[in-house]
């Protein structure tokens, strides 16, 4: 199998896609030729108008879909190609957040944080030990016991990041991650999720908020009508 | 490993009693099926037993010419105990017959023996056959004897075990398409009981399998929540198995009266295997279906 040149030199390519592209049985050409590298500790925002093909990229990277042609790299392994029974152990070193959560009504934080780990084979000891850990490092220590409806929406999102964080994942990935979210408490979750990165963890976020992106200068990955339209290393929102 | 394993049980426990009155039907329907299948196989035993005794008591008969030679007569019967098919083979001489024939009599006050100053009883060799099913092939071989000075006449009366087998084929068959019938509504019921499952707890399977839960682990819940089912069915069947097995066992013994139904132990134990093995394989196999073609999507 050939790897694209990771892990020799300085930075690892953690998620490459070289020559993408991706169309639907009913005629939406998603992606077009896309060409994209991403490496260890970056943060990236991928930007552009609904429909543009940023849902499409996520999905292609966690493997909830193949790409039409062209092939998807992450943290060495060959997505498209990698068997089925593969996939489980590809969605455990990424993790993912939604706008939505995606949290279970009827467990608490905890338990829905925990969960992840449960059903990846992992002990009711280590599980309480890893929960215990994300959970402080997000800041909801003391809402352990809550149930999703108790909370506020940046707490929800918070424990969101826990579950997506408690497997030790590479890569995180974020879809709108703020687009349920008032200013203030946007803030907080971008807050939290430099911080992730700060620990090592690769973050990639797909986004509409256009404050956030031009105040922390990331690098910036423009998608229009599914091209790469522009990728900036200190990046705006708009060109 | 702990974790994993309680949270699958757990989780299989939880989704059989979300929906009760699904479970609850589909349990009934599996326990039905399951008591049709133990009463197939219960009479499936039983009529092959009572063909069993009626097979040892089957018996051709050659009447011999009054006048043919004692050698030649042996010679004969020396010839019949070759053929494979034959059990046994008895010498039964006209003295014989007629001390029969009062014995009948003595019990039987409707028939009286008037004259016994002559035998008119002829001497006979009776052929006791290893299996029913040749009777009609040995009685043809014998036929050709007649008309050579020893044999007279052939008898052979397989009528009543031709009739029994007949009967046992067709029950057999008929047992069969009824039971398949009864397996795929069984089948159909758990597969739906299941996809109810697997729709109430959706959003979990796709949490899971975003966090990267393996297929199987998605699975398992699902296969022993369908193998819970067709336990619990199995039980049900058993229990009135149990309870019917004394008063059906004495009517039909009544009934057929040469049929000994008691059936041992170790028949009783095989039948709970096979009605147990039926009742989760049903079970599982009908939730692996339900969460595949689910999984698939």
């Amino acid at each position: 199998m050939v790897r694209p040149e990771a892990s020799k030199g300085g930075s690892a390519e953690l998620i490459t896609l070289d020559a993408v592209s991706k169309h639907y049985p009913n005629g939406t050409e998603a992606l077009r030729d896309v060409d994209l590298r991403i490496e260890a500790g970056d943060f990236c925002f991928l930007v552009g108008s609904s429909g543009a093909g940023k849902s499409t990229v996520i999905r292609l990277l966690i493997r909830e879909e193949l790409p039409s042609s062209g092939r998807v790299w992450v943290d060495g392994q060959d997505v498209a190609r990698m068997r089925r029974s593969q996939v489980p152990r590809l969605r455990r070193r990424v993790g993912v957040v939604f706008q939505d959560f995606k949290l279970l009504p009827r467990k608490t934080v905890g338990e829905n944080v925990g969960f992840a780990l449960l059903v990846t084979g992992h002990s009711n000891e280590e599980a309480r030990e890893e929960t215990e850990r994300a959970l402080a490092l997000v800041g909801l220590s003391q809402r352990r016991d809550h149930f999703p409806d108790q909370l506020s929406g940046g707490e929800q999102q918070r424990t969101a990041i826990a579950r997506a964080l408690v497997n030790g994942p590479r890569i995180l990935i974020a879809d709108e991650p703020t687009g349920n979210l008032d200013p203030v408490t946007s803030w907080e979750i971008i807050k939290l999720l430099l911080r992730v990165n700060d620990l090592g963890t690769t973050l990639v976020i797909a986004t509409h908020n256009a404050e956030i992106v031009n105040a922390l200068r990331k690098r910036v990955i423009h998608l229009d009508h599914g091209n790469v339209v522009r990728d900036e290393r200190e990046g705006l929102y708009a060109a | 490993m702990m974790g994993r394993t309680t949270y699958i049980v757990a989780a299989a426990w939880q989704g059989f009693w979300r929906n009760p009155v699904m479970s609850l039907a589909s349990t009934f329907t599996v326990g039905l099926m399951l008591l049709l299948f133990a009463f197939f196989l219960a009479t499936d035993r039983g009529l092959q037993a009572a063909v069993g005794v009626l097979e040892s008591k089957v018996e051709l008969a050659l009447f011999l010419e009054d006048d043919a030679r004692v050698s030649d007569v042996l010679a004969l019967r020396a010839t019949i105990e070759t053929d494979p098919a034959v059990a046994r083979v008895d010498y039964v001489t006209k003295a014989e017959a007629m001390a029969r024939l009062e014995a009948i009599a003595e019990q039987r006050p409707d028939i009286q023996i008037v004259d016994i100053s002559s035998n008119p009883l002829p001497a006979s060799l009776e052929i006791k056959l290893a299996h029913a099913q040749d009777a009609p092939r040995v009685a043809a071989d014998l036929r050709q004897e007649i008309g050579k000075g020893v044999v007279y006449e052939v008898v052979d009366n397989p009528s009543v075990v031709d009739k029994l087998l007949t009967i046992t084929r067709v029950l057999s068959i008929g047992g069969v398409a009824v039971l398949l019938m009864m397996l795929v509504v069984a089948l159909f019921v758990i597969v739906n009981t299941i996809r109810i499952a697997v729709h109430a707890r959706r959003d979990e399977i796709e949490i899971m399998k975003l966090v990267g839960a393996t297929d199987w682990f998605v699975r398992w819940p699902f296969i022993l929540e369908g193998m819970l089912v067709g336990a619990l069915g199995a039980v049900a069947a058993l229990l009135i198995v149990v309870a019917a097995a004394g008063p059906v066992t004495n009517a039909l013994v009544g009934f057929l009266e040469v049929v000994p139904l008691s059936f041992e132990s170790a028949f009783l134990w095989q039948l709970v295997a096979s009605v147990l093995a039926l009742a989760l394989g049903v079970g599982g196999g009908g939730a692996m279906l339900s969460v595949r073609a689910h999984l698939a999507k």
